[in-house]
């Protein structure tokens, strides 16, 4: 894609999306984030997050790890470096999505239908 | 947040607007604001009874004395490297119990700078003023900010800084940005040499305490009033 291509043609579908955005945010902030802080804050549930881990891990953009603190289980999840990137790339191509929404917003003009697509 | 798929033509400033408030949720369940505060309290006045009785003072007949503050060459650098150490194990095992990791290598790299800068710099004027004379003019100011800043108070305030950078936190730097006007430009580091009781040895000693017995009360007044603000905000839903 040229640089000169609208932000949207870039945007993976695999990070694109509310709660996995959400997860690789809340990852990239605490460096390493637990199974149960994230389901609490992203306000999902068990089953629901981890499809969502798992598209995330077959992706190589987290890494899990499953271990024990005492008899009680754990599982950490840190970002990878491909991850990283992806997230970084995610909000840079969001950030130019707004920028070329928000001319055509105070002209009062609608983007053209071959841009939006 | 949920559970939708974000739609290519969704609201991109809405996803970015709620991205952002996660990051805020996680920077906050990050703090600990007011144990370094603490700790750094604890090191300032645990100080000065090194400072009191590590001080050599010597006294002529005239009145006029000299002193060497031993006590605080020998505590600080050894009592920094324990409480910066202290901060960073306090930080990660707060982080883990509420389920996340934490950034504490910057501070530990800044403590560990901060614990050679103070012996560097009296080594320096030491060997400096070994083969120079004592000036007889006055020194001027911004060697006296420069001398409270490589003190270990002044470091202080700057590993504050750092811990401000690291927490994204507004009110550490209000906090950070008195403390220093309080430590580099207004509080006198001996008041006077002399508080006037008692004898020149004493004196000179209380002298001496006193600014840091106000900078570990106004670090401990950080730590509470953090800690209240902390759990005041954990109260609220």
């Amino acid at each position: 894609m040229t640089d000169s291509a609208h932000p949207v043609l870039g945007l993976d579908e695999v990070v694109h999306q509310r709660v996995r955005l959400g997860i690789l945010t809340v990852t990239h902030e605490a460096r390493r984030v637990e199974f149960g802080y994230l389901r609490t804050q992203l306000e999902l549930t068990a089953g629901n997050l981890s499809k969502h881990l798992s598209v995330l891990e077959q992706a190589g953009l987290i890494a899990v790890e499953k271990g024990y603190e005492g008899r009680r289980g754990r599982t950490w999840i840190t970002l990878t470096a491909a991850g990283a990137t992806a997230l970084s790339d995610e909000i840079r191509r969001l950030k130019q999505l707004i920028a070329r929404v928000e001319p055509a917003r105070a002209t009062g003009t609608a983007p053209k239908p071959q841009e939006a697509s | 947040m949920t559970t939708e798929a974000a739609p290519a033509d969704g609201d991109p400033r809405r996803l970015l607007s709620d991205l952002r408030a996660l990051t805020r949720r996680v920077r906050l369940d990050q703090r600990m604001t007011w144990t370094a505060l603490l700790v750094l309290a604890v090191l300032t006045l645990v100080a000065i009874p090194f400072d009191w009785f590590g001080m050599q003072v010597d006294c002529a007949a005239d009145g006029s004395c000299t002193f060497a503050r031993r006590g605080m060459l020998y505590y600080w650098p050894a009592a920094m490297v324990l409480a910066y150490a202290t901060i960073a194990v306090c930080y990660l095992r707060a982080a883990r119990t509420r389920g996340l990791g934490t950034r504490v290598l910057p501070y530990a790299i800044t403590g560990a700078v901060t614990t050679i800068v103070f012996p560097a710099a009296w080594l320096a004027v030491f060997l400096y003023f070994r083969s120079h004379p004592y000036p007889d003019q006055p020194l001027p100011y911004w060697y006296f900010v420069l001398d409270r800043l490589v003190m270990p108070w002044g470091m202080i305030g700057v590993a504050l800084l750092v811990l401000v950078w690291l927490e994204r936190n507004v009110g550490l730097l209000l906090f950070t940005a008195g403390y220093l006007a309080l430590v580099l430009l207004v509080l006198p580091m001996d008041f006077g040499m002399n508080v006037g009781f008692g004898p020149p040895h004493i004196g000179i000693r209380a002298g001496m305490a006193l600014p840091q017995l106000f900078v570990g009360i106004v670090l401990l007044l950080g730590a509470a009033g953090f800690a209240r603000a902390g759990r005041r905000r954990q109260q609220t839903p």
